[in-house]
């Protein structure tokens, strides 16, 4: 492609930047990718945004726009452009205030990093292509699985949202655990009573298709074309295309028959709570062994759970479980000795008020452990170790009472394996991003709702389900997606099939196709595939990019050309006597932190020149041995935190073991691989940044001159070792 | 992408093709068969056998009966004389005692204890007054010598009659091999053919193995033309006629080189030049002369019993004449001639049926033995064991003369001087002396031990003697060295030595059906236990018994009591009815599933492998074995996408976290082009900024995609190419399969030949 000439829009600010805009001005004139440029007071205001359209109309959209931060000021340019109609897909932006001019005392130094920066995003801008607006229609059906009350509520939300839904539960009965509560904290109602009006309205709900005793097998395709392979009843597997999937599995109670101190599985009158639950909702209270009547419950409390051998944490539900039962108890038979024995009392929320209500009416509650089980003369004996009082007490029970560890559901890591969405250590389903996107899961178009996430109290899944229900909304967008598609673009005939972008994706959008009809005439019989991008669906991070070998997946916003052009423009003044360090910085954790260094104006060396990229993992090692070719002398990339990577949960990874391997080559081929590294940005701790950079500044300082600066890269033949 | 957990535990390659034979086989007929079916068959083969199963475990005992009969008639026992082969035979009848009951074998059993004791008290009260009636031994000597000489020449007669019959094969070996003599320069191809044709006739080994690597060669190009146009007349020849060669003395005896010209049509000199290779290669050695021509024989990898032993006595008699004076000494010198030619011409012979000498040569070994004796003049008064074996050590020693030479020698040694005119310190002549006396007194004493307590083991011999272990081993190496001894098997580990012995007839036949009777006792008890509830499972065992049978029957056969087959008339009656029961046996094995052979060669032929390996792999768990071969990785056109690894059914092919960098400089700027444009943008950009070559590959700690290097365990490789297919590297990809044995095609190849 032709390199396009752009206008540059530099902003002062309000007169406020220690920049020398003389200086960049002509400079910035006297550049060949520049076709006008213009030095404007406000761009963020009205007169700026007239400019910025009148701009764009002269130089057929190609733009630069020097000024402040993009997050604070694209925002309100798109908004001001799209009602005016014009296209505003391909102005690129560079942050001269916060980035430059807020950072560096030095108005000289930081008039050079800035021209270098503009000089580069010019580079950019060159290559730059129009984005359109792409539309695509999919069916409005939603696949729910689980019917327990997140997977009710999801279902109803969904339907009310114009959703077609089909409701698939595995047991013959809707209702999930919930169904068996006989009284729901705080609202003092029965499971039974909760449900009842969702499950009115599921009955009378049209667009809702409830299938029981359905266990779904594996699904395949992507969001807007999913197929759930299911078997029903008669056990024969069926198919079921939807656009996307609601987990809303629940959870597992803990059995604990591996421990041998409660004798739980063979003694009938040792129950886990939720047993206790379901008896306590079937209306008896009696002991299972002999039908006698309870007047003795001992609770045990963390039965499985802050237990290193099953699950280590807490599980946040038992304590208000074990506490509701208790007092339930006490209303069946006031006379009823009920004694708690436990480690910590946690009852989160308004919860705390049944626990006082339980202290008022007369649960005992002992800090301890009960060490022994055991049956005498017909009675169950149990031996509890009270610590506080450093004492062993033995008390005769009719009802022992497991308050056992919430595990994820069966069958959750079976079907990660094709729908694709990560899980915590513990088996839970792992959230996309911890504080901004909960509901999300890795795989695009999947959310998980309720117990199936982690333990969750009944009006939590409520909310949950909700929630997850407009991400799906949000995503589905009523089956007219409609949007300037900012994404991967596969070119299908540079694809060469080798499937790194399907293995690596976060969001496990390319899709491999065999290729058949290539394969029958092919003479070698070789097995061919390509790949399939769907670009509305792409989160735009990059890694398919950064990967293929082939360059056939490229972002349609940042082509591998217009990186290297904007490498190559940035660094064209480096050299030995002015070592640089350039800094890719990815437009999540990284840009916050950085505009927040500004904004603190935290000083650092105005030796830097930044890249923004749309996440760490568009870095490729490619990029990275570019920009030393071009003479960088330091190369870092700023991502998010272990984690907390905001496009798909890996991006930062895949960064970081490219980072890796280009060091490991830079020390391989006599160059030093401290030049390059990696360091993970934290918004709140902008110091982060600033230590980054003066590490890496100080090593190019260290490290002297490169072999492209002395000129011996490249001669590695004339070696002799 | 997940892969299927595999089996901890992969059965070896072998073990798995051979799963796929029969699974391929199973495949296409295992439904035709219900498993009710096998019942019924069981219940089928049980009535059929009935008839015959009485008769088969009948035999040996009546074979007992007259066996014993014979042996009592025959007086057979009193010709045993090898203690060795009494106790093994005692010990194997009783443990057949142990397991079936027979009167025959008890009195047989008895028979030969009592023969055993008999031999061990005479041994101990034999008072060993040395004959001293030199003449007499002498003669005998010389009347049993002239015995060996007639029985030599029966032998030499019976070789020639060989001779003349491998005549005609013979002559069609020269039509081929001056087929393509004719053929050599003009069509050194089509002579090549014929060179190998002839090749597979005479079975030289390396005359075939030198013109199948010529063939190679030439069709690998390794070969250029003009080399082959001399290869083939010149050398390929020369391995033609040493394969005729070869023949000729296997077949027609020890042969003079104009012998074998002769015969072979051929000059002398060419028959030279291909000899001398064939000497230098161990293939052939002179064993005589013939006039002054040189005869040569077919190297033998072990020589017959009785030429060792004749060897041995030739030594003794050689010394012993040397002791005598007088016309004994002119008698004992010409049978000392006469023996020094029989054992030329038994060395000519090489091998030869040794029962005709058996008998003379260890009569001939035993008066030698005497006469030693009585040459030395050894008394004895003391009869204690331990001296005995002393003595016994020392005429041992004295026997193979070397002592005494030595002996003999070495005091002028000392006092006079060598033909150097060096004189021997007499303090190292002692301590040399010492030493050698010890030695030769030990490998005396085990010697003796040996000859009279059958074959025995360093450890067994250790016990005996108050030589440390590592000695006796030591002289025993060196005494198989000499080849006074050779290995008789092993116990326990521990080789068994035994001097060279000949077995009479009735140590041999008394051998042989010790033997069987333990195999038969064993196979009886089997038999009866199968056939008390015959079980699918035990389709095999029965067919093993039955095998046991049948086999003993045929030794049986073969075994004679002067010159009579006993009771011949039984072992010709159940001859057929082994065999039918046998055939039964392996009728109804090949018709149960879990055992039968479940594929023919032409079946499998048939099988498309493709296209059942899914079902092959419900069925076994693991993808089928098509073949074995190597898979080449060419780091130059791999992308790292870990493709191979991902598809491979057998978890075989593996993306290793090992980056080989030095590679990435090696790559031709024709290869770059070649690959994706990232990827080669990624070397070139590698290469561009590199101030040095590495030398050392990377070892990354984790994955890094698009990195790393392809390994295969060829151990779990089957061969089936999908990791070929599916990678996605330039031109055919990065990896390449050599198939070096290929399942589907080896089975079309042997059924379309066979």
């Amino acid at each position: 492609m032709d390199d396009k000439k752009s206008a540059v829009l530099v902003c002062t600010c309000g007169k406020q930047l220690q920049l020398d805009y003389d200086f960049l001005d002509t400079q910035v004139k006297s550049l060949n990718l520049t076709s006008s440029a213009t030095v404007h007071d406000s761009v963020c205001q009205d007169d700026g945004l007239e400019k910025i359209s009148e701009l764009l109309k002269a130089s057929d959209g190609h733009l630069v726009i020097a000024a402040c931060t993009n997050q604070k000021i694209q925002p309100r340019i798109d908004q001001y452009l799209a009602s005016k109609g014009v296209d505003s897909s391909q102005i690129q932006y560079t942050n001269i205030r916060e980035h430059s001019a807020w950072v560096h005392n030095d108005m000289t130094e930081a008039s050079k990093k800035s021209l270098d920066m503009i000089r580069g995003t010019l580079a950019r801008s060159a290559k730059s292509s129009k984005r359109t607006l792409e539309q695509k229609e999919i069916a409005t059906h939603v696949t729910v699985i689980g019917g327990g009350i997140a997977g009710i509520e999801s279902a109803l939300s969904l339907s009310n949202l114009g959703y077609d839904v089909s409701l698939l539960e595995i047991s013959e009965e809707l209702g999930g655990h919930v169904k068996s509560l006989p009284v729901v904290a705080p609202t003092g109602k029965s499971g039974k009573e909760i449900l009842s009006g969702r499950l009115e309205a599921l009955q009378n709900d049209k667009n809702i298709v409830t299938m029981m005793k359905t266990k779904v097998k594996f699904i395949t395709g992507e969001m807007g074309d999913f197929t759930v392979h299911y078997s029903s009843e008669d056990d024969m597997e069926k198919t079921l295309q939807t656009s996307a999937v609601v987990l809303a599995t629940g959870y597992k109670e803990f059995k604990p028959i591996s421990m041998e101190e409660y004798l739980y599985g063979k003694n009938p009158d040792v129950l886990t709570q939720f047993e206790l639950s379901n008896m306590l909702s079937e209306g008896d209270l009696v002991r299972p062994s002999d039908g006698k009547p309870v007047n003795n419950v001992v609770m045990v409390q963390c039965v499985g759970s802050r237990d290193e051998n099953y699950k280590k944490d807490c599980s946040k539900l038992c304590c208000t479980f074990a506490i509701d039962n208790s007092l339930e108890i006490l209303k069946r038979n006031p006379d009823a000795q009920v004694t708690i024995v436990y480690m910590d009392i946690r009852v989160p929320f308004e919860n705390e008020m049944i626990y006082k209500e339980s202290r008022e009416k007369g649960v005992d509650y002992i800090r301890g452990r009960v060490s022994m089980t055991w049956k005498q003369d017909g009675n169950t004996r149990v031996r509890i170790y009270d610590s506080l009082l450093d004492k062993y007490f033995e008390t005769p029970v009719d009802l022992l009472v497991l308050s056992s560890a919430i595990l994820p559901p069966d069958g959750t890591s079976e079907l990660s394996e094709t729908l694709g969405y990560a899980l915590e250590d513990d088996g839970h389903v792992k959230e996309l991003y911890g504080k901004l996107r909960r509901n999300e899961t890795r795989r695009r178009g999947v959310v998980a709702v309720g117990g199936v996430t982690r333990p969750q109290f009944v009006f939590e899944a409520v909310t949950d389900a909700q929630a997850g229900t407009l991400i799906i909304h949000n995503e589905l967008q009523g089956g007219k997606i409609e949007t300037t598609s900012r994404g991967a673009v596969l070119d299908v005939e540079e694809c060469v099939g080798c499937s790194l972008c399907a293995q690596q994706c976060p969001r496990g959008v390319p899709l491999m196709i065999e290729q058949t009809e290539t394969e029958e005439a092919d003479e070698e019989q070789k097995i061919v595939f390509k790949a399939a991008i769907d670009t509305l669906n792409c989160h735009a991070c990059g890694v398919c990019q950064s990967l293929c070998p082939s360059g056939a997946t490229q972002l349609n916003f940042l082509s591998n050309d217009q990186l290297w052009d904007q490498i190559a423009a940035s660094l064209e003044d480096a050299g030995p006597d002015y070592p640089i360090t350039l800094c890719f910085y990815c437009e999540e954790c990284s840009v916050s932190t950085i505009d927040i260094v500004g904004t603190r104006k935290m000083e650092y060396p105005a030796s830097t020149r930044l890249i923004p990229v749309p996440c760490a993992g568009r870095v490729s090692i490619i990029d990275i041995l570019k920009a030393f070719e071009h003479g960088a002398s330091t190369v870092m990339i700023a991502s998010c935190e272990t984690d907390r990577c905001h496009i798909g949960g890996t991006g930062n990874e895949i960064a970081q073991v490219q980072v890796d391997v280009a060091r490991d080559i830079l020390n391989a081929i006599g160059w030093d691989g401290n030049r390059v590294d990696m360091f993970r940005m934290f918004s709140a701790e902008p110091d982060r940044f600033t230590n980054a950079v003066n590490e890496m500044v100080k090593r190019a300082n260290n490290l002297g001159p490169t072999p492209v600066h002395k000129g011996t890269a490249g001669k590695w033949m004339e070696v002799t070792e | 992408m997940s892969q299927p957990t595999l089996d901890k535990e992969i059965a070896p390659k072998r073990q798995r093709m051979l799963d796929m034979i029969l699974a391929l086989g199973g495949l296409k007929e295992e439904s035709a068969i219900p498993l009710n079916k096998v019942a019924e068959e069981l219940a089928n083969l049980k009535t059929e056998l009935a008839p015959f199963t009485d008769a088969i475990l009948a035999f040996p005992d009546s074979y007992y009966d007259k066996f014993l009969e014979a042996v009592n008639k025959s007086k057979m026992v009193s010709e045993i004389h090898d203690r060795g082969i009494l106790k093994e035979s005692i010990s194997n009848i009783e443990s057949a005692l142990s397991k079936t009951e027979s009167e025959s074998l008890q009195e047989l059993n008895s028979l030969l204890s009592e023969s055993l004791a008999r031999m061990t008290k005479s041994e101990e009260s034999r008072e060993t007054s040395v004959e001293t009636d030199m003449g007499s031994m002498i003669s005998t000597i010389s009347s049993l010598v002239s015995e060996i000489a007639s029985a030599v020449d029966e032998l030499e007669k019976s070789a020639e009659m060989e001779a003349e019959s491998a005549r005609a094969e013979l002559v069609t070996l020269l039509e081929t091999l001056n087929a393509a003599k004719a053929n050599a320069s003009a069509e050194p191809e089509v002579a090549l053919e014929e060179i190998q044709k002839l090749g597979t006739k005479t079975r030289y080994g390396p005359g075939l193995r030198a013109a199948a690597q010529v063939k190679r060669g030439k069709r690998d190009g390794r070969i250029d033309d003009e080399r082959f146009q001399t290869l083939v007349p010149e050398n390929m020849l020369t391995e033609a006629y040493r394969g005729v060669i070869m023949f000729i003395l296997a077949k027609m005896g020890s042969k003079t080189v104009v012998q074998i010209g002769n015969l072979m049509e051929t000059s002398p000199q060419a028959v030279q030049n291909a000899l001398l290779t064939m000497i230098q290669r161990g293939e052939v050695e002179m064993v005589g002369l013939e006039g002054d021509a040189p005869v040569f024989s077919k190297v033998l990898t072990e020589l017959p019993n009785s030429t060792l032993v004749l060897k041995r006595i030739v030594q003794q008699v050689r010394g012993m004449v040397k002791s005598l004076e007088g016309d004994i000494a002119g008698t004992a010198n010409q049978s000392l001639n006469k023996l020094q030619t029989l054992l030329e011409r038994l060395q000519i012979l090489g091998l030869y049926d040794e029962a005709t000498l058996s008998e003379p040569i260890n009569n001939l070994r035993e008066t030698v033995d005497q006469a030693t004796e009585a040459v030395l003049a050894f008394q004895t008064s003391d009869d204690s064991e331990n001296l005995r074996l002393l003595i016994s050590a020392g005429l041992e020693a004295f026997a193979r003369f070397r002592l005494k030479i030595t002996l003999e020698k070495g005091p002028n040694l000392v006092s006079g001087t060598n033909v150097y005119g060096e004189k021997l310190d007499p303090e190292v002549y002692q301590t040399m002396m010492d030493t050698y006396l010890e030695n030769e007194l030990e490998r005396g004493t085990i010697l003796v031990l040996i000859r009279e307590l059958g074959a025995l083991t360093a450890l067994d011999l250790a016990e005996r003697t108050s030589i440390p272990q590592d000695r006796i081993l030591r002289h025993l190496l060196r005494m198989k060295r000499d080849e006074l001894l050779t290995i008789a098997g092993e116990e326990h580990g521990y080789v068994l030595y035994d001097v060279p012995r000949t077995l009479s007839d009735a140590e041999m036949a008394i051998m042989t059906v010790s033997n069987i009777v333990l195999q038969l006792s064993e196979a009886r008890v089997e038999l009866n236990r199968i056939l008390d509830e015959l079980k699918a499972t035990d389709i095999g065992n029965l067919t093993n018994s039955l095998e046991v049978f049948s086999k003993a029957r045929d030794k049986l056969a073969s075994v004679r009591v002067n010159g009579v087959v006993v009771d011949e008339a039984t072992l010709v009656d159940v001859e057929d009815e082994i065999r039918s029961a046998v055939l039964l046996a392996y009728r109804t094995r090949t018709r149960i599933p879990s055992t039968r052979q479940k594929i023919t060669l032409a079946d499998l032929a048939d099988v498309d492998v493709p296209s059942v390996l899914d079902e092959y792999r419900a069925l076994m768990g693991y993808a089928p074995l098509l073949g074995f071969g190597t898979i080449e990785w060419d780091q130059s056109k791999c992308l790292g996408c870990k493709s191979c690894e991902i598809s491979c059914p057998e978890n075989a092919i593996e993306l290793k976290q090992r980056v080989e960098i030095p590679k990435f400089f090696e790559i031709s700027d024709d290869a770059l082009s070649l690959l994706p444009s990232s990827k080669s943008l990624f070397y070139r950009t590698v290469k561009q900024l590199a101030a040095v070559k590495p030398s050392k590959d990377i070892i990354l700690d984790h994955e890094v995609p698009g990195f790393g290097s392809v390994e295969v365990d060829l151990w779990l490789c089957v061969a089936c190419r999908t990791c070929v297919r599916r990678c996605p590297g330039p031109e055919s990809g990065a990896l390449e399969l050599e198939l070096k044995w290929n399942l589907p095609e080896v089975v079309k190849h042997i059924t379309s030949t066979s």
